[in-house]
């Protein structure tokens, strides 16, 4: 029997909305029939607006009660084990592989929670520099993030295309597509976490019918592709983003250190040694 | 530093400048102090005894352009008797009006020992020149007024012309004579700490008798960290001259809660001595009322509602 | 004229349960110790007993280490992922039961309860937390081959802050893939006990942390035994140097975190109010039961009177008293022997020649007390100025010029730490590059947190503790 299931909606601010157009498309999974929002250009303005507050609340916070709140997270995920589990069966994995993913996720987040009190400790440095100078390189979150994230059903997958950017320090702008269900579940744990509103934002859509407006809009300050996509599309973005030098990285890493790298900005402060 | 007192309580220029140079403060270490100072526990007895010292020490404030005679009558008397219910619990210190309101505020009080303060010095902005602002005291002590509360002119004080700050506080001061004066600095507009030391030593040394944190009428009022910074400008001041300030605190703070953190503060960095409303005082409107449901609430041990005490 | 005096808030230590005796804890469980004796434990704010506690002879220690053979064997197995799934268990279950642990640690050490309740429990959650995260991470920690766990290691903490030593050396040891034999201070044994109980709530695998109870010679057995491959020991200097004796024919990791003799600079373009805050924390945070205290304000000469005015006045307004009262600031001494050294020196620094100040407080008249205490006039060669006191105890020196300041202060044995105190960045640099101190605290003082190596120079100790450098005295290069 094919039944019409709730109306997912997109987590943007802190807060679920659907989008202004109105309009959903229909996501199916193994005889379920999900609705989720199809986002629009405003909704995405709408996002930034929220990311930008949100990145100024999330950066602040210290490094400590970032661990805690990402710790949070893999509480709240093991907690609903079995809803995930069912949504990834639905989605075509079985059993076994549905809790492998699970594991793997819950792992993930604790691997990204500790590092979010430490990675700062792998990439700033003194510099010796030559002269009576006092010469440190740290870095800071880049700020508004985007990601497309890839369309594997998985949950492991989903949370390692949020997790980098989130760490350092960066606000979230997750764009899914095929694994909206999933993206649009896991928007009500983090909602759970003590998250600020606009830190991670979780929207649904399709992304070529927005790929100008995004690449274009300059308060995105970069772009991680996790998804495959066209060649053209790949040109497409990064000449629109070459307008305010937007950042962009197409498949970057999503595990280690390198997977942080896109996402800090290197400051350099130098002083003086006298009396 | 060795410095002489001149007239009543004002420092000449040089001496002046020699107290505002160099102030150094570490805004970190100000801040943990003063969180430590909030982490007193004052409970039972001392708490009733903070409550009633609160209620002694309010100026009870209105300051709106819609304020009228019947208001002010209002307001009068609940400064006079704050709660019906109770007859320990003391009148305050003072109500706070506009000048135009002085007259029927002060025939309101005459039969009580609640004092008028009105603001002057083209209160909330000063920016006006001295003549209007002198003209503003003198109607509000002519009506009658026994403080008056300024605002300094921070205008002169971003521009780095704090001569023309202290001078202007030196004239008003004047005008006052025997009339208590209390200067506004808005620790809001002036933000770092150095600044409010400075605009407090300068306000000391031109005659202020009180220095006060805000005028209320913009979102950042006064923190518990420029009260702390006040009193220790007051502490220096006194140490130099020997002339003991008060200080007063306005602007936002609306529960007991509060309140008694600064009290803390007050009772700590300065002493005993400065508990009293010669010395200390709060600008507020709300926060009376949570005094008295504090007070009752000590008595009977139940929650309070706002209902059962008098408007203002 | 109406002073306004502050009531009793009393914390109740009606959520603590402390039982009459208890053994050791090896194999993931409480057992009766081999050892028939048993130390008593008690209240240093009211000398009222708390517990008895065995005191863990020779083979007691055996035991211990072979229950910790056993718990290697597992927990070398796990993978990272999983020791980080402890320790952040673990450092959940700290966070649920602060207030407990809070009021433990004052009855049994008495330290004041706005101490534990605000810095040592809170330090204590996130030291545990901190670590778990570098369980699953060890190979981005350093760019050097070959770190491995070092097996089982020994661990004996003090009195002074007894939960918190014990997680900063049972935390990075767990993270890094070793296993702990820990010996807790003989006068504060309760909040170790707790602890334990942890481990097995949170399903520790057994032998994983052991913990034996005792006196020296407790400790003095666990340093001997052959089997341990790693001894960290907080404490005296004295004892370091006994243990870095004791193990000179073995092959044997050692840490060591001991005495210090800090200098608190104070130049004369500091911010005075703040500087005279960051002192006073500095020397009476913790009764001055602290290895990193800012013992000597080393302080310029052309300040000094207006410095000490205001040092005396805000020493004033310390409250002294019952720990736990939350509005006490110093609490008791930790023990009777604690209290005559103490003694004892203060006295000799009034002979010699030192001008003493002590605040005007009522002492409560069970307990072991002292009114907080300021020496000016005192020379680098009296006793107190070199001695470390361990106490409420100040000694004031005086310097001219910025290089006058670093000969005094380097001029000890110690290099624990020191302060800085000015407004002049430059000089803050220029001065910290010259100091013989571990850690330096400029225009701030007794900060700590995990990710921030802490450890001395000289004769205070060798080792860090905290922050990446800190994993390095768990993990051993292998040749």
């Amino acid at each position: 029997m094919n039944e019409i299931k709730k109306t997912y909606k997109n987590y943007v601010g802190g807060k679920y909305v659907r989008s202004e157009s109105g309009k959903t498309f229909r996501i199916e999974l193994k005889n379920e029939f999900y609705e989720v929002p199809l986002t629009s250009r405003k909704d995405i303005r709408d996002a930034v607006v929220a990311a930008k507050k949100g990145h100024t609340d999330w950066q602040k916070l210290s490094p400590y009660n970032k661990t805690q709140v990402l710790y949070r997270l893999s509480e709240m995920l093991e907690g609903n084990f079995e809803t995930y589990q069912q949504l990834l069966q639905d989605a075509g994995l079985t059993k076994a592989k549905a809790k492998e993913d699970i594991h793997k996720a819950v792992d993930s987040i604790i691997w990204y929670a500790g590092m979010a009190d430490k990675w700062e400790q792998m990439t700033g440095n003194l510099n010796p520099v030559a002269g009576d100078f006092f010469n440190i390189s740290h870095q800071e979150s880049l700020g508004v993030v985007f990601t497309l994230n890839s369309n594997t059903q998985s949950l492991n997958s989903l949370l390692l295309n949020m997790l980098p950017a989130l760490t350092v320090g960066c606000s979230v702008i997750s764009f899914n597509e095929e694994n909206s269900v999933l993206a649009l579940k896991l928007a009500e744990d983090i909602n759970n976490s003590d998250l600020p509103g606009g830190a991670l934002n979780i929207m649904s859509g399709k992304f070529e019918l927005l790929i100008e407006d995004i690449s274009n809009h300059v308060e995105i300050t970069a772009m991680a592709i996790y998804k495959e996509i066209h060649n053209d599309e790949k040109t497409m973005i990064k000449e629109n983003a070459s307008k305010s030098l937007k950042r962009i990285f197409i498949n970057p890493p999503t595990m280690g250190l390198e997977a942080l790298f896109p996402f800090i900005e290197t400051k350099t402060v130098w002083h003086p040694k006298g009396r | 530093m060795s410095l002489t007192k001149e007239a009543q309580n004002i420092l000449n220029w040089s001496d002046t400048v020699e107290l505002i140079d160099n102030l150094r403060v570490d805004e970190v270490g100000l801040k943990e102090r003063v969180a430590s100072l909030a982490t007193r526990s004052i409970k039972k007895d001392s708490k009733l005894q903070a409550l009633n010292y609160i209620i002694s020490m309010c100026d009870l404030t209105t300051l709106e352009g819609e304020d009228t005679e019947g208001k002010i009558g209002q307001m009068t008397a609940k400064a006079i008797r704050p709660d019906p219910s109770n007859d320990e619990v003391p009148s305050v210190a003072a109500v706070c009006v506009y000048p135009a309101l002085v007259s029927k505020a002060k025939k309101m009080t005459q039969n009580s020992n609640v004092k008028v303060a009105s603001v002057s010095s083209y209160f909330p902005s000063g920016q006006a020149p001295l003549e209007s602002k002198i003209l503003d005291t003198q109607f509000a002590i002519d009506e009658g007024a026994d403080e008056i509360d300024i605002v300094i002119n921070r205008k002169a004080f971003f521009e780095g012309d704090y001569r023309k700050m202290y001078d202007e506080i030196v004239a008003l001061k004047e005008v006052c004579k025997s009339v208590h004066l209390k200067t506004i600095l808005e620790v809001g507009e002036l933000r770092t700490y150095e600044n409010i030391k400075k605009a407090s030593l300068i306000s000391l040394a031109a005659g202020s008798d009180f220095i006060k944190t805000s005028t209320g009428k913009i979102s950042n009022g006064s923190s518990r960290e420029a009260c702390y910074l006040m009193a220790k400008a007051v502490w220096d001041y006194k140490t130099v001259t020997g002339f003991k300030a008060g200080i007063k605190v306005a602007g936002g703070i609306r529960d007991s809660k509060d309140a008694i953190r600064y009290l803390v503060i007050v009772n700590e960095e300065l002493g005993s001595e400065w508990l009293n409303p010669d010395y200390f005082r709060f600008g507020a409107s709300s926060l009376v009322d949570d005094v008295l449901k504090q007070i009752k609430k000590l008595k009977t041990n139940a929650y309070q509602s706002s209902y059962y005490f008098p408007r203002g | 004229m109406n002073k306004w005096e502050y009531a009793e808030s009393i914390e109740s230590s009606s959520i603590v349960n402390i039982e009459k005796k208890y053994g050791i804890f090896i194999d993931g469980k409480f057992q009766n110790a081999n050892s028939k004796k048993f130390i008593k434990t008690i209240s240093p704010s009211t000398e009222e007993v708390l517990s008895s506690v065995s005191l863990g002879n020779e083979i007691d220690i055996n035991s211990a280490v072979e229950s910790a053979k056993e718990g290697l064997k597992i927990w070398s197995k796990l993978s990272g992922t999983e020791r980080a799934k402890y320790l952040f268990k673990l450092a959940r279950l700290i966070q649920e039961r602060s207030r407990e642990f809070a009021v433990l640690e004052t009855l049994d050490g008495g330290k004041p309860i706005k101490e534990s309740r605000d810095f040592d429990l809170p330090q204590v959650a996130a030291n545990f937390f901190y670590f778990a995260g570098w369980a699953d991470k060890l190979d981005l920690s350093w760019n050097a081959k070959g770190l491995k766990p070092y097996g089982i290691v020994g661990q004996i903490i003090p009195w002074n802050f007894p939960l918190l030593m014990l997680s900063w050396k049972v935390a990075p040891a767990l993270a890094t893939g070793n296993v702990v034999i820990l010996k807790p201070a003989e006068s504060t044994p309760l909040t170790a006990i707790l602890f334990a109980e942890l481990c097995q709530e949170v399903g520790l695998p057994p032998g994983v942390f052991n913990l034996v109870t005792g006196d020296g010679s407790t400790g003095a057995a666990l340093v001997k035994h052959p089997d341990i491959s790693k001894i960290a020991f907080t404490g005296s200097t004295g004892v370091g140097k006994y243990i870095q004796k004791e193990t000179a024919d073995r092959d044997i990791g050692l840490t060591l975190e001991l005495g210090g003799k800090a200098a608190n600079i104070v130049f004369n373009d500091a911010a005075i109010d703040q500087a005279v805050e960051g002192v006073v924390n500095g020397i009476f945070f913790n009764q001055g039961h602290v290895c990193c205290a800012g013992s000597r304000l080393v302080l310029q000469e052309d300040i000094h009177d207006e410095f000490v005015t205001k040092l005396e006045k805000r020493m004033q307004s310390l409250r002294v008293g019952n720990p736990l009262d939350k509005n006490t600031d110093i609490g008791a001494i930790n023990s009777k022997d604690q209290l005559d050294k103490i003694t004892s020196l203060v006295n000799e620094g009034v002979e010699e020649g030192g001008t003493i100040f002590q605040t005007d407080c009522e002492l409560p008249q069970n307990g072991f007390w002292f009114k907080p205490t300021l020496f000016t006039n005192a020379q680098p060669s009296y006793r107190i100025s070199r001695e470390e006191i361990f106490g409420p105890v100040l000694t004031t020196l005086t310097f001219r010029t910025p290089e006058e300041a670093i000969e005094i202060s380097n001029n000890t044995e110690y290099g624990l730490s020191a302060g800085i105190w000015t407004e002049k960045g430059s000089k803050i640099l220029w001065t910290a590059d010259r100091l013989q101190a571990g850690v330096i605290w400029a225009n701030t003082f007794n900060k700590f947190d995990p990710s921030s190596p802490f450890g001395g120079y000289k004769e205070s100790g060798f080792g860090r503790e905290g922050g990446r450098h800190g994993l390095l005295s768990y993990l051993k290069v292998q040749s």
